[in-house]
């Protein structure tokens, strides 16, 4: 199996098409499917109609509570796990049922629920009656590859479960995916994990592998990862939060990017639909916009200027035009010509329209985004480094009280509540200048925002007063985020002067992402006891993997693990702390003698979104290290989708 | 224009893209993509264009035996058909069960004790469905109070019972849970929440729900005194809704309403309802919102001469000079963009202070009498002469360029 890592992550879609066909197989001979059109885009990524019809699908629709009645007596439900469109679906079906009794004994209702249907979800089904007569799969497809190196579960709904509801119910689907992935591409000697979320799937990882006879799974460990690297979402808000100041950041900051699939709405961008509505909305005209598909082995120009720096991205786009501006096909002969338009045409064709997409799309960012990127670009660095306090708010009270936009400005708020921290009276002029703006029914939004841990809501002063000392009410010269961002370098002393070997650059120099400094440390370790020491700042370091084996008190399986346990204290099933690891290794700074990483390559996966800036800083790692990093998580989400969640 | 200006300059709209004379502008191009392709009809509802076509076959990336494995991990069901006898379920045997998603009886877990294993077995692992599992068996088989004192002390286990309490909308069971956790101002929070999902824009309906949260949530100590302002705030402006009765302002935001009656009650005098001083008073509109609101409402209706009347103003000298709680940079940018008349935006430029931030925006915004007048002033023939070679010639700032270079009266420091 020496094929190139690349394809077979590539062929994950085959593992989940064989899945699906699995499921279908049990539905039914001919059968509707009637499909929620978010997972539309996904599923294309799986299988074709050609392939669906082949397993019995006779007819498509889109789910709409709407919806009439469909060609066939089966139905196949195709929905993610929410619940309001799963009520959805059981209402559609009473219906039907209370329109023709006799359906209820055909067991002919299928709901497939992507990933995975949970408990309740039974429940539900008892409580209306519909217990034996609908039949619920659950379909955990596999990590898709939308563009080389980047993997994605496309499960956009999961950061606002996991996050924002603390309803970690849907967890074990990516502990799942992890699991196939290790089928296919071996285990990585040693794991890490960054946030109580990823400790939590390398627990639920280890009782998979525990149940599932470990001799099926290829013991020898991988041999084209070194590492996986798990982290939450919330172990590194502030790069979700700044704005990206590479190519593809802008792009996902300004337009709709489904599955991969970039909707070139220039006219109507997510920053000018965000502004206030003066009730001059334009009618609304469905307008066809062109799609980009942001997969650099379909469009090697975007490939080319993806991870830029958006002031770059122009002269490679004209040095391009020029190039192809110097084919001069009008001195070919005849023969040269007929050979031009059989090979080279329809090449030449589809590299002009991706020039064009790429040319209007720049020229969206720079209308939309210039006049006030430098203000932002300054303001956010200074909030980064705790630098004129009272200036950032201002900057930011003004654009709440004029150009407030509904996410964006949520974004900086929580931005400077994150680095800086905000007084009660500043808090509160932010949240009423907003519920004016966009309408008090979104005071919920603010409370959603502090359990998501995007924003900390500071005491009434009359409260705090009495609980807390002086000392905390006095400025302070650095905040706690300031302190790790420092011991763990991600905030480079002068931004200004930031080369572009920097991971910084996506942040035009002001700040490096976890994720990247994650990926540095442990590609560029000598041992784990100097990976240990570089990540000291982390408060949820954990390792997991073989490696723990090495350790004195080994592996105990799930029953030894339970019967010791404590209330509230640490499973440590499949990973342990980093900090009682080190008390361990005194002896033997490099246990197991996994670092210096070999092979030279890591997969990240994180869980709640990862962005295009992320992607980007671990480019230029990979290129820096001369190693390969692999990016996955359960979507690709920019900071504006994590203030979506909460409202 | 040369292709090298093109690129330069950057501000060319897409219309003015085309590499060479006989090749596709951008639109023609864009057109030529976007021609259907064969097969494809306009109701399909999928592209089908997605499916890569090479990828390795299925048998070299896993073995026939992981595969099947894969599969049933899964669906979740149990290769040993050896249903094993209730009492042999052990606390770890349910929770591994619970874990893969495998079929599994709760109920022999009848001891308080082990209840409590199995909830802190749950919580250990992090698995969310089997923490819920578990929580909901507890809410079965428990009296309420056993129930809310375990979750009391695990946070984690709290928060996924109430996110199952929202998603059902069991709004009652929530309120009571946390009232009697000591945390009413989330209870409150949370039912606030619920109905403004569930209310939808119906004004009557949001009065009396958030009346009844007002005076039996909100305005308890626990909760901050200025959250319950807000709520209290939005009730009024539910009030005015209802007597204006316009349907679409149902539910909308202050400032939406603010635009609307700026809109269409300008000239309405002050106690009117419907005039925008009394929604402005009555919801406590900043002047800083308040004149952001009414510049766009103005400006979008071409109304020009009421947005001078309300921001310029002239001082005992006779000069115009503007006055706005808009910071004067923030507000040159939005009469930018509203493509406010170059005489308003010279008479704004003018208010900045300092001469070097009042040459940079001017010459940011194109404001050309500005610039040629700072020019002279600084006596600067040489930047001048430079500003004149970018001006369009023969336009009347170009005119006004050259006149003053050749202004005798100004002694040229160059």
């Amino acid at each position: 199996m020496d094929q190139p890592l690349s394809l077979k992550l590539a062929s994950m879609s085959l593992i989940s098409q064989r899945k699906l066909e699995s499921i279908l197989a049990l539905c039914g001979d001919k059968k509707d499917l009637i499909i929620d059109p978010i997972l539309i885009k996904p599923l294309e990524r799986i299988c074709g109609v050609g392939w669906l019809r082949q397993h019995g699908i006779d007819k498509i629709y889109k789910m709409d509570p709407q919806l009439g009645p469909t060609a066939n007596i089966n139905k196949v439900y195709f929905i993610p796990a929410s619940v309001q469109k799963y009520k959805c679906v059981l209402d559609h079906i009473s219906s039907l049922i209370s329109q023709n009794a006799s359906l209820a004994d055909l067991g002919c209702f299928h709901i497939i629920i992507v990933p995975k249907f949970i408990c309740s979800y039974d429940s539900i089904l008892e409580s209306r009656g519909l217990y034996g007569i609908v039949k619920l799969h659950s379909f955990s497809w596999e990590l898709m590859a939308l563009d080389e190196q980047l993997m994605s579960l496309e499960l956009p709904f999961l950061y606002k479960q996991l996050f924002v509801e603390q309803n970690h119910s849907l967890l074990s689907s990516v502990a799942m995916s992890i699991w196939s992935l290790f089928h296919v591409i071996g285990k990585p000697k040693i794991l890490f994990s960054v946030g109580k979320l990823s400790a939590s799937v390398l627990d639920i990882l280890e009782v998979y592998n525990e149940t599932y006879a470990r001799d099926f799974l290829n013991n020898n460990s991988s041999q084209e990862i070194g590492a996986l690297i798990l982290i939450d979402r919330n172990q590194d808000y502030q790069s979700s939060l700044l704005t990206p100041a590479t190519y593809s950041g802008l792009l996902s900051e300004l337009f709709n990017i489904n599955c991969g699939h970039l909707d070139l709405n220039v006219k109507e961008t997510i920053q000018k639909k965000g502004k206030m509505d003066f009730g001059f909305k334009d009618e609304d005209v469905a307008s066809k916009n062109a799609v980009m598909t942001l997969d650099s082995s379909i469009d090697n120009l975007y490939g080319e200027i993806k991870h830029r720096h958006f002031s770059e991205v122009l002269s490679v786009l004209s040095s391009k035009a020029k190039l192809l501006k110097n084919e001069d096909i009008k001195a070919l002969g005849i023969q040269e010509m007929k050979h031009y338009v059989t090979t080279k045409l329809q090449q030449v064709a589809l590299f002009k329209q991706n020039l064009v997409n790429h040319v209007l799309a720049c020229e969206t960012i720079i209308s939309d985004m210039s006049q006030k990127f430098e203000n932002l670009k300054f303001t956010e660095t200074d909030m980064l480094n705790n630098r004129n306090k009272k200036a950032n708010f201002t900057f930011v009270d003004e654009n709440f009280g004029t150009d407030i936009h509904i996410y964006n400005s949520l974004r900086l708020m929580c931005l400077l509540s994150l680095t800086q921290g905000l007084s009660y009276d500043e808090y509160n002029s932010l949240v009423s200048k907003y519920l004016m703006a966009f309408g008090y029914k979104y005071l919920y939004v603010f409370n959603n925002l502090v359990n998501a841990g995007l924003l900390v809501q500071p005491s009434s002063p009359k409260l705090s007063l009495s609980i807390s000392n002086l000392s905390d009410r006095l400025p302070k010269w650095q905040s706690g985020f300031q302190v790790a961002a420092n011991k763990l370098k991600q905030l480079p002393s002068q931004p200004d002067k930031v080369n572009k070997s920097s991971p910084s650059y996506v942040f035009n120099g002001g700040y490096v992402p976890l994720t990247a400094v994650l990926c540095n440390t442990i590609l560029t370790s000598e041992s784990l006891a100097e990976v240990f020491t570089k990540l000291s700042a982390l408060s949820d370091l954990r390792v997991g993997g073989d490696i723990l084996e090495k350790f004195s008190n080994g592996m105990e399986t799930l029953n030894q693990k339970l019967s010791d346990l404590k209330l509230q204290s640490d499973l440590e099933f499949g990973c342990k702390d980093a900090k009682g690891l080190s008390k361990l290794m005194k002896n033997d700074p490099n246990i197991g003698n996994v670092f210096p990483l070999k092979p030279k390559s890591v997969f990240i996966y994180v869980i709640g979104g990862v962005n295009y800036a992320e992607i980007a800083a671990c480019d230029l790692v990979q290129i820096s290290t001369g190693s390969k990093i692999y990016i996955a998580s359960d979507c690709v989400a920019s900071g504006r989708d994590l203030l979506v969640a909460s409202t | 224009m040369d292709d090298d200006d093109y690129w330069n300059t950057s501000e060319t709209k897409a219309q003015a893209l085309s590499f060479d004379d006989d090749v596709l502008s951008a639109q023609e191009i864009i057109a030529i993509g976007q021609t259907p392709s064969i097969g494809k009809t306009e109701d399909s509802i999928f592209t089908n264009s997605n499916v890569k076509s090479v990828l390795l076959p299925l048998s070299s990336l896993v073995s026939p035996k992981v595969l099947d494995l894969i599969l049933l991990a899964q669906s979740g069901k149990d290769p040993n058909k050896v249903t094993k006898l209730e009492s042999e379920e052990t606390v770890a045997v349910t929770l591994k069960r619970l874990v893969l998603g495998r079929s599994c009886t709760l109920h022999v877990h009848r001891s308080i004790k082990s209840k409590k294993e199995l909830l802190d077995g749950a919580i250990a692992i992090g698995d969310g469905n089997a923490i819920l599992s578990v929580v909901l068996f507890l809410i079965q088989t428990l009296n309420k109070k056993l129930v809310y004192e375990l979750l009391s002390s695990r946070p984690l286990a709290l928060n996924h019972y109430i996110s199952f309490l929202q998603n059902e909308g069991k709004v009652t069971e929530l309120t009571d849970l946390l009232t009697m956790l000591g945390r009413s101002s989330e209870a409150a929070i949370y039912q606030f929440q619920h109905y403004v999902k569930t209310q939808g824009n119906n004004v009557d309906g949001l009065i009396r729900k958030m009346s009844n949260l007002l005076a039996n949530y909100f305005n308890q100590p626990a909760v901050d005194a200025q959250q319950s302002k807000l709520v209290a705030d939005y009730v009024k402006l539910l009030e005015w809704q209802k007597y204006v009765n316009k349907q679409e302002l149902n539910n909308m935001s202050p400032l939406y309403c603010l635009a609307y009656c700026c809109t269409h009650h300008w000239h309405e005098t002050a106690g009117n309802m419907m005039s925008p001083m009394t929604v402005c008073q009555r919801q406590q509109i900043t002047p800083l919102q308040y004149d952001w609101v009414v510049l766009n409402v103005h400006a979008k209706l071409h109304k020009w001469d009421v947005v001078e009347s309300l921001f310029t103003k002239k001082d005992w000298l006779g000069r115009t000079t503007v006055s706005s709680h808009i910071p004067i940079e923030t507000l040159l940018g939005r009469l930018s963009e509203l493509q406010a008349s170059s005489r308003l935006m010279a008479t704004c430029v003018n208010k900045v202070a300092g001469a070097d931030d009042r040459l940079r925006l001017a010459q940011m915004y194109k404001i050309h009498s500005v610039v040629i007048e700072i020019f002279a002033k600084q006596k600067d023939r040489i930047a001048l002469t430079g500003y004149k070679m970018t001006l369009n010639p023969q336009s009347e700032e170009y005119i006004l360029a050259e006149n003053t270079l050749r202004d005798m009266s100004i002694k040229w420091k160059n």
